[in-house]
This record gives C-alpha cells, structure tokens and sequence, in this order.
C-alpha cells in the first residue's frame, strides 16, 4: 500500500491494521473516530458512543479529564467487549487542542502468562478426569465381582439354611411334646433365626439380581385384588402379633392386569410388613386398592413415627436404614424397600412416600395397568 | 471408519474452535462402535498433526493451536467411559507403563493417547502429563517400578529437554526399557535412539499397537 507521508502510513495502520484500540474524542467524552479494531471489539459508533459508556466502571471514579491530565504511566481500564467478556487495557490519553486521543493496548506479558496458567489447568484438569474414569472402571469391576459372590454365596446358602428350617419344623411337630419348656424355646430361637436368615439371603439374591441387571419379570394376567388379599395373609399374622390392626379396602377390578404377581405379592409384603413395624400397639394400618382406567394404585399408611426428608432421600438405597427405630425393635436385612421399589420401577410404576416426623407415613404405588391383548 | 469428507468437515470444526459440533461427531463415532485406536489415529492425530505443520509453517497462531489441542483433549474425555471399561474386561498381563512428557513439553495429547493405546492392550498405564520434572518421573519410576517407560515430544526445539530426560532415565535404571515417540521427530531426531541402548522410536499409534502385541 503506498502513502504520501509516513505520518499518513502511520496513520493508515493505526486505524486499520493495529489490533490495539484508537479512539478521537470530543472535549466531553464522546466518540468522534475509532479505529477498526475498537469499532469490532466495542461495537461503539462514532458520534454516538460516550467513551465513558465502554468502561466497566463499578466505583463510579471514572473521569476523562483526570486520566487525560494525569502523568506517568499507562492508566488500566476495563473495556466491555461485543462478547461479553471485559477486556483490560492499558490506556494513554493525549490531548491534541480541543480533541483527546486515546490509546489502548494489551499486556502481552499477561495474556502469555495467562494463556500458559489455563493450559496447564485444563490439562490438570483433563488428567484427572482420565484418572478417575479409570478408577470408576476399576470400581464398576470390583462392584461386578462383589455382587457375583454375593450371589454365589446366598445361592449356597439358600438349601443349608431350608433344612435347617425343615427339620427344625419336624422337631416342632413332631418331638415338641417329649421337650422341656427351655428346649422348646431353643427350637422355637432357631425357627426365627433361621426364617431371618433365610429372608436375608432371598434379599441378596434379588440384590443381586437388580445390580447384575438380571432382574427379569414373569408377566402374566392376574386379579390384583385376589394378589394384595394373597400378600396380606402374612402380615395379618404379624400385625395380630404386634396387636396393630389392618384397615383393608380394595375396589374391585374391571379386569385382570399384566404383571409378575409373585414379585407384587413381595412388593406388597413388604410394604405393609414395613409399616406394621413402626406401628405402636393398637394403631391401625390402612390399606388401599383403587382400580382406575388405565392405572391401579395401591396405598398403605401407617401413624408411626415417621421420617424426615433427609431419611427419606436414602430409603431406597442399600441398607438406607432411617434413624427411626421400629417399635418392637423388628429386625430387617435394610433391602426390602429397595427390593420392592425395583418391583415397581420394573413395571413401569412409580412409588411415592409422604411423611413426616411424628405424623406417619403414607406410600402409594401406582401401576400401569397392561390388559391383556 | 473414517471417511475423507468426515474428517475434513470435523478438521474445518476444529479450526474454528467449534467444541460442540466436534463432539457431536466424535459421539456419532462412538455410538458406531469405531474402533478407539482407530478414533485416535485417523481423527485425533491426524488433526492433531495437520494443526501441529499449520502451526510450524505460520498458517495459525499459538493461542489458536493450543484452543485446537484443548478441545481434542476434552473429547478425549468421550472416549473413557468405554475405553477403561474395555481395559479393565480385557486386563491380566500385569505389565505396567509409565508415559511421559518430555520437560518443557506442554503438549500432552499425544502421549495420553498413547497411554490410552496402552490400556486398550491391557496394560496399567501411567500419565505423568506435560512438562514433567526430570526428577519427578524418575522418582515415580523408582516406586513404580514400570516394565517400560514412554516419553513423548512435539515441539522440536525440546529435543534438548528430551535428551536429558533419556539420559537420566538410563544413569539410574540402566536395564528399563524406553521408547519415543511424537511429532517433533518429523523434522528429524530419530538418531537419539542409537545414544541410549534399551531406546526405541515408535513413529505411529499403529506401529505402537504392533509392538505391544508382539
């Protein structure tokens, strides 16, 4: 490019070709020319844009006349950019008779340093992240190989645990009159145990099934009604123990649904077997069935002592055990409402607790009804 | 498999520092089931390697080189959740690497890659990242305990730093085996090998893979 004078190259390549900021303002401020590169980096537009109006200026200090009259070095000031960010630059003021010139330019020293700080940091940062991807592989491996002895080990223990609760039922029907009241006791000890133990180890097995992702559903027509009476036979047992009382209603069903009953019947156990646990003696647990069109929706609810949302967040995950005690102290293997939310999550339903400290607990399940095709 | 269109679209991608669109094509790869080394060679390396001669030859900035690697770092970070799934299935040779940067070396893409290539053989692979120490890595060698050691430079004037490294390296485990690999070797270097006994250059990923498997 030729030019008549080399003020007019100079000229010519601070207004066009220089990445540093030029500005030609009035006497109060306002933007006569700017070069290139602060017309894209601002957006400003001549003889519109206040200077003042460019600078980030959050204590209110700012005053052209004091920067223009200042002496030594460069001034920083904030600068807004077209994108969002401010940009600092280091700014000198000339004034030329009534006009201030102005000039802005980057510290590349700190942008280098700058620059090479947050390369480091994003490799810090991507090496740690590869770091820890490998460490959750080895976690996912450990876990795999976790649940597959517990697996193995609650399939092994599974007939062991049967006989010992056979014949110890014989002994009970068959030897119990030849016992003393003592060994009767004992017997009677290692009935409970052994029943514990052997709903400890089902809880592994299904545990282990869900986290293996084996937990296959055997989908069948059934009455739901007929199901949740069927579920309910073994906590009448309970709860007349306890002297807690079932309040049952159940509507009766258009028609059959789609659904693993056995696992609903577990589902169900659990739920109330749960809720007869934190009842006092002479409560009453509530049960309830609605069929509706499309959906069925199951309810238990129980005036113990209730859970606050923090104990609520950890009720579904392994041994998630509240700090609410059971009122008889019952024992639980802290699966059975895992266990049974997979129940319900596996059939597409949803189960929701409400509840509250001192106020009981309310549950309700709901299932998609699938009718038979 | 990566065709010549593919790549130059996500080439074009990754000059312009469009992180979301070069992610989307490497997901895209992922969900396909690309083979990784196949990713990281003709994608990651290629790319890398075609930005590495723009940069050599003017045609490109620093800032703009090193907004290109910090990207193809970050969808590295796509590619993990599968590769160390696969690396720990495929894991039981025992045999441990320690890859690392040459000092002054601030880029580390390559020799992650080759850690990753590593891993995907079933070995424990060890990245001690850019701009190592001297005597950082050789006090993790020395607890460690590696059956090899890798390390890696892409920018030529770190030959020096490269040099020193090996001779540490060699001064105080005389028997560990050691190679080098990286782009500064395509201006030349290769030599260094005959100056240190136990020292190979490894001038690809596919050559990597090769004498992994041998």
């Amino acid at each position: 490019m030729m030019w008549e004078t080399r003020e007019q190259a100079a000229y010519g390549y601070v207004t066009r070709q220089s990445q540093d900021l030029f500005f030609v303002l009035s006497g109060d401020g306002r933007i006569l020319e700017a070069n290139e590169s602060a017309r894209t980096l601002t957006r400003c537009r001549e003889n519109d844009t206040v200077f003042s109006d460019l600078v980030v200026d959050f204590a209110g200090t700012f005053n052209l006349t004091n920067l223009v009259q200042a002496r030594g070095g460069p001034q920083l000031l904030n600068i807004k950019t077209a994108a969002g960010l401010p940009q600092s630059y280091d700014f000198y003021f000339a004034q030329v008779q009534n006009l201030i010139l102005a000039f802005g330019r980057l510290d590349a020293r700190e942008m280098v340093h700058m620059q090479k700080q947050l390369l480091s940091l994003n490799q810090e940062l991507n090496n740690l992240t590869r770091r820890l991807h490998k460490q959750n592989s080895e976690l996912a491996r450990l876990n795999r190989e976790k649940n597959q002895f517990l697996g193995m080990a609650a399939h092994d223990l599974r007939k062991p645990i049967g006989l010992i609760l056979t014949y110890c039922e014989f002994l009970q029907d068959e030897a119990a009159r030849d016992l003393g009241t003592e060994h009767q006791a004992f017997l009677s000890t290692i009935h409970n145990r052994s029943l514990f133990m052997k709903h400890l180890v089902d809880d592994f097995l299904d545990v282990s099934a869900i986290e293996a992702r084996r937990f296959d559903l055997d989908m069948q027509p059934a009455d739901m009604p007929t199901v949740l009476s069927r579920s309910l036979e073994i906590n009448r047992l309970q709860a007349q123990k306890k002297g807690v009382m079932l309040q049952v209603d159940i509507d009766p069903c258009p028609g059959p649904a789609i659904i693993d009953a056995e696992k609903i019947e577990q589902a169900v156990t659990n739920l109330v077997s749960n809720a007869i646990d934190y009842s006092r003696e002479g409560d009453t647990v509530r049960i309830r069935l609605c069929c509706r069109q499309d959906h069925l929706v199951f309810s238990v609810e129980d005036k113990g002592p209730g859970m606050s949302r923090q104990e609520m967040e950890k009720l579904f995950t392994p041994f998630g055990r509240t700090r609410t005690k059971k009122t008889a102290g019952e024992k639980s293997t802290g699966l059975g409402l895992l266990i049974t939310h997979k129940i319900i999550t596996a059939h597409n339903g949803t189960l929701h607790v409400d509840s509250e400290p001192d106020r009981g607990t309310f549950i309700t399940v709901k299932l998609p009804v699938i009718k038979q095709i | 498999m990566i065709t010549e269109a593919l790549y130059q679209e996500y080439l074009t991608l990754l000059l312009e520092g469009n992180r979301r669109e070069c992610a989307r094509i490497v997901q895209q790869l992922l969900d396909r089931d690309i083979e990784i080394k196949t990713l990281y060679a003709d994608l990651f390396q290629k790319s890398l390697y075609e930005v590495g001669r723009l940069w050599e030859f003017n045609r490109i900035s620093v800032a703009k080189e090193h907004l290109v690697t910090a990207i193809t770092e970050g969808l590295l970070n796509l590619v993990y959740p599968r590769l160390f799934d696969r690396a720990v299935s495929d894991s039981g040779n025992d045999r441990k690497v320690v890859i690392s940067c040459a000092a002054n070396e601030f880029h580390q893409v390559g020799g992650k890659m080759v850690a990753d290539i590593f891993e995907l053989n079933g070995w424990d692979s060890q990245f001690l990242g850019a701009n190592t120490p001297v005597d950082q890595m050789l006090a993790h060698i020395h607890d460690e305990k590696p059956d090899l050691v890798g390390l890696s430079v892409s920018v030529y004037f770190n030959m020096p730093a490269l040099k020193a490294g090996l001779a540490a390296i060699r001064g105080n485990f005389l028997h560990l085996d050691i190679f080098v690999g990286g782009q500064a070797f395509n201006w030349g270097g290769t030599e260094i090998t005959r100056q240190y006994s136990g020292t190979a250059y490894v001038p690809s990923l596919d050559r990597l893979t090769s004498l992994i498997a041998a």
